[in-house]
């Protein structure tokens, strides 16, 4: 289980005004890597996305993309290098239907969308491949719907669709089941169990049935820091994660 | 020398009826976020009242401006409710145009059926026909007027912006509108408040201009590139850009026509588009924000 | 853009909007349409030549409009900027140089894509207001420079002296406006073919994203801005060659083709007939410009007024112009057909 390091995090921080949101961040991704990301509310996990995916700059640090340095680049540029992420509230364009989103994302990976005057139905291979993608995800009953009459169920599938088209080294999902009924997180589950192999995957999660069900490795966030990480197991029987974390909810609840 | 005292004469005076009637745009753009492209169609509405007052009721011209303006703002409230209202907020401008463009038409075509298609006047009394002289130097009575009229419009707005609790208001809407609807002040009658006073100016600076901007039915359609260039320029919501904006864009403009018979207005528009590239927020706002 | 976003949400909403499928299946047909109308006019109306020249050449400027606001979401009070000066080029070209008309549309689409292409990358980087206003000032400066390069253009005389050879070596422009005419058309129905190849290709879908979200677009690794250029600039070809086309069949050029009433005009034209749709450009212009005739023949503001009453009937009850009118009317007939229906079943 040690694929080639595909996102390599050293030493990450920020911090807004004297506010440290994120301090010190290591993480390493490796292909096949299915690593969940946790943490109690405002443990700085969507901080943490936006400095890797380069919504906003790092005060320090650097990110690693397939041993590429991308700390600089905007995030435009890693996605193009293969970092993708999926959002949490689902982001799509209403009025275009789902398989259009598809063709778009295709499109937009092999960088052919500037081309003017050939037919979206005659570009070679994209029809075979969308259409693959419509039955991975299950998505082929409402290919022609226009993605605004959409189950919001099914749009999240559609996210999830629309990262996997575009090949991505890194993955990552922000809270992929948020506000989804629980019968149809498992069709999202699922989808993502059928991922391929070979990308590593990250994935920011509340709901622990969820994340010990889909993670080998969890990475433990608390404060902007890095408090642990181990193995699904190592962390549930964490004392310390137990406290900041699993007991403070388990109590909630 | 006299030449350029002339241009300078001219050119303020013409800056200050710009300013007296884009201030209203820029005021009612900040609050309400409404390109209202029938700003110009106001003022022409509050010129040719004061045209008919004078020429068709006889009232004296000291009568007929403020007249002119309080028929204009009655005129204009009711626009505010029945449909500028629909369509406030940032979100909208492809509606706000097309609905402004729409009453700028309906104005254009009534004023029309009302008084013809001809150039309308509106008398000067005799105090401002002549010149006054200050030092060694005449100025036309019409353009101290108007420099005079425009410096207290500026003063005046610059008091009930600073100095009074509808102004402390309004900029706390302009600043932000969520924070001040929280704060318990009423948006719906400070836009109401806000659409008048910008209506109110429109006309006073329709009628004091019209010796400048002349009085005839596309009035509206001619001149409401300028005012928006002036707000653009100036900064939504700012009087003190809306005024240096509009000088600058009058004495251009004269100094265009005097001097080179040519580039002035390509100079402004060219300028218009740096500025608004640097500063997209207008050349005032953007630099004090 | 936020605006676009929210109308397209709106209208999305409302269902007012066909499904993109059948709108893909149906959409040719509206060529052969406009051709068919367009030669039946030229039988019925052979007194109205001239008028109906100026209504193809103006659906072919307000086509250009649609590519920018319809596809891109791009709000512009200054696409006149692009139509004159391919006006004005491809004119002082005829007077100079070439008389081939297919020369000077080229000449015409090259000056106008190339001011768009320039322009577009200057002010495209804002939005709202600020657009609007940039697109003004644009148009504004076109017009005056034309207006002061007085030997080129003559100024606010107008230039005139254009006169292009036969279409093809074989068709002279004649005295009727037979040939003006129906090269206008001609050129009008390639141009249609032509935009509605581009919007349906993959820039044209990617274009329709960055007018409903440019932030998801950048998320797949787009530039949305770099999309909006290329479109405007398209979109300038389109408009500099209704410009030439408008010259080269009226054998004028004035100061009014570059300025901001005809812009304005334009979008009401556009909006008019729906926007998005790329035929609501053509139904736009005709029933604009044909109305315009029957009513300003009278007097001129009759004309504004009813137009203006009909702009704001349209923002507060039909956001989507009249072809959506007709969509949502044989919806909402479909929807009252539908339960007698059923009962009758039943």
């Amino acid at each position: 289980m040690s694929g080639a390091a595909l996102l390599e995090v050293e030493g990450l921080s920020r911090n807004f005004g004297g506010l440290q949101v994120a301090s010190d961040i290591s993480l390493t991704l490796r292909a096949g890597d299915r690593c969940a990301l946790i943490g109690p509310n405002g443990a700085g996990k969507t901080t943490f996305v936006n400095l890797v995916t380069g919504v906003i700059p790092p005060s320090a640090g650097t990110i690693r993309l397939a041993g590429r340095d991308v700390t600089g680049l905007p995030a435009a540029e890693r996605v193009r290098l293969g970092l993708i992420r999926s959002f949490q509230v689902a982001r799509l364009f209403r009025s275009m239907t789902v398989r259009e989103h598809l063709e778009l994302a295709v499109l937009q990976r092999d960088r052919r969308t500037f081309r003017l005057f050939a037919s979206v139905a005659r570009v070679a291979g994209l029809a075979g491949e969308v259409a693959e993608l419509l039955d991975a995800m299950g998505l082929g009953a409402v290919a022609s719907t226009a993605v605004g009459s959409l189950p919001y169920g099914q749009q999240r599938l559609l996210e999830i669709a629309l990262a996997v088209a575009m090949k991505p080294k890194v993955l990552i999902l922000d809270e992929p089941a948020a506000g989804v009924p629980h019968a149809e997180s498992q069709r999202i589950l699922d989808a993502i169990d059928r991922l391929p192999t070979d990308l590593a995957v990250l994935m920011i999660e509340h709901d622990m049935d969820l994340v010990f069900r889909f993670a080998s490795s969890i990475v433990v966030l608390a404060q902007g820091r890095l408090l642990c990480s181990g193995t699904a197991a190592e962390i549930a029987a964490d004392p310390q994660v137990r406290e900041v974390y699993l007991g403070s909810r388990a109590d909630a609840r | 020398m006299e030449t350029m005292f002339g241009i300078a004469v001219d050119g303020v005076a013409y800056g200050m009826i710009l300013f007296i009637i884009s201030v209203g745009l820029s005021v009612t753009l900040g609050l309400m976020r409404v390109v209202n492209l029938a700003h110009g169609a106001f003022a022409m509405v509050g010129g040719y009242i004061a045209s008919y007052a004078a020429q068709g009721a006889g009232l004296p011209y000291a009568a007929a401006l403020p007249v002119a303006v309080v028929l204009t703002v009655l005129a204009t409230l009711p626009l505010e409710r029945l449909l500028y209202r629909r369509i406030y907020g940032s979100a909208n401008e492809l509606a706000q145009v097309l609905l402004t463009i729409g009453l700028t038409f309906v104005i254009v075509a009534g004023i029309n059926y009302l008084f013809g298609p001809t150039l309308k006047r509106i008398p000067l009394p005799e105090l401002l026909t002549g010149t006054v002289q200050i030092g060694s130097k005449a100025i036309p009575a019409h353009r101290a007027f108007v420099i005079v009229a425009g410096g207290l419009t500026l003063l005046a707005l610059w008091w009930l912006l600073e100095r009074t609790d509808f102004g402390i208001r309004l900029r706390a809407a302009v600043d932000d509108p969520a924070m001040a609807a929280a704060l318990g002040i009423r948006t719906e009658r400070l836009y109401l408040a806000t659409f008048a006073l910008g209506s109110g100016l429109a006309a006073l600076g329709g009628v004091l201009g019209a010796e400048l901007l002349p009085l005839e039915p596309y009035y509206a359609i001619r001149y409401i590139v300028l005012f928006l260039a002036v707000v653009a320029v100036g900064g939504a919501g700012s009087i003190f850009g809306s005024a240096a904006a509009a000088l600058a864009l009058g004495i251009v403009d004269t100094a265009g026509k005097y001097l080179i018979p040519s580039f002035g207005e390509f100079f402004f528009y060219a300028a218009l588009i740096l500025i608004l590239f640097r500063w997209p927020y207008g050349f005032f706002k953007g630099r004090t924000a | 853009m936020t605006m676009a976003g929210r109308t397209a949400s709106r209208t999305g909403v409302a269902g007012a909007h066909p499904p993109p499928a059948a709108r893909r299946d149906l959409g040719w047909i509206g060529i052969p349409l406009v051709a068919v109308a367009g030669l039946a006019a030229f039988w019925l109306l052979p007194d109205d030549l001239a008028l109906l020249t100026r209504i193809a050449a103006s659906a072919l400027f307000v086509l250009s409009l649609d590519l920018v606001l319809g596809y891109g979401g791009i709000a512009t009070l200054g696409q006149a900027a692009m139509y004159g000066t391919g006006a004005y080029a491809a004119g002082i070209a005829a007077v100079n140089w070439i008389s081939d008309p297919f020369a000077l549309l080229a000449v015409g689409g090259l000056a106008g894509g190339l001011i768009a292409l320039v322009t577009g990358a200057l002010i495209l980087h804002a939005h709202g207001l600020t657009l609007l206003m940039l697109t003004i000032a644009v148009g504004q400066i076109v017009q005056e420079i034309a207006n002061k390069a007085r030997d080129w253009t003559g100024g606010s005389d107008g230039l005139s002296g254009i006169d292009p050879a036969p279409v093809l070596g074989l068709f002279r422009f004649d005295l009727y406006g037979r040939t003006a005419f129906l090269f206008a058309l001609a050129v009008l129905v390639v141009a249609l073919m032509v935009a509605r190849r581009i919007v349906r290709s993959p820039f044209g879908l990617a274009c329709r994203g960055v007018k409903e979200d440019p932030l998801r677009v950048s998320a797949l690794g787009g530039s949305p801005k770099s999309y909006l250029v290329a479109l405007y600039a398209v979109a300038g070809v389109f408009a500099g060659v209704a410009g030439a086309l408008t010259a080269v069949t009226s054998g004028i050029v004035g100061l009014d083709s570059a300025g901001f009433p005809w812009s304005a005009e334009a979008l009401v034209m556009l909006v008019l007939g729906g926007t998005g749709r790329l035929y609501g450009a053509v139904i736009g212009t005709a029933v604009f410009m044909g109305i315009h005739h029957i009513l300003a023949s009278s007097d001129p503001f009759h004309w504004m007024g009813f137009i203006g009453l009909f702009l704001i009937g349209i923002v507060l009850f039909l956001p989507g112009g009249i072809a959506s009118g007709a969509g949502r009317l044989s919806a909402l007939l479909s929807a009252l057909a539908r339960p007698g229906r059923d009962g009758g079943r039943a």
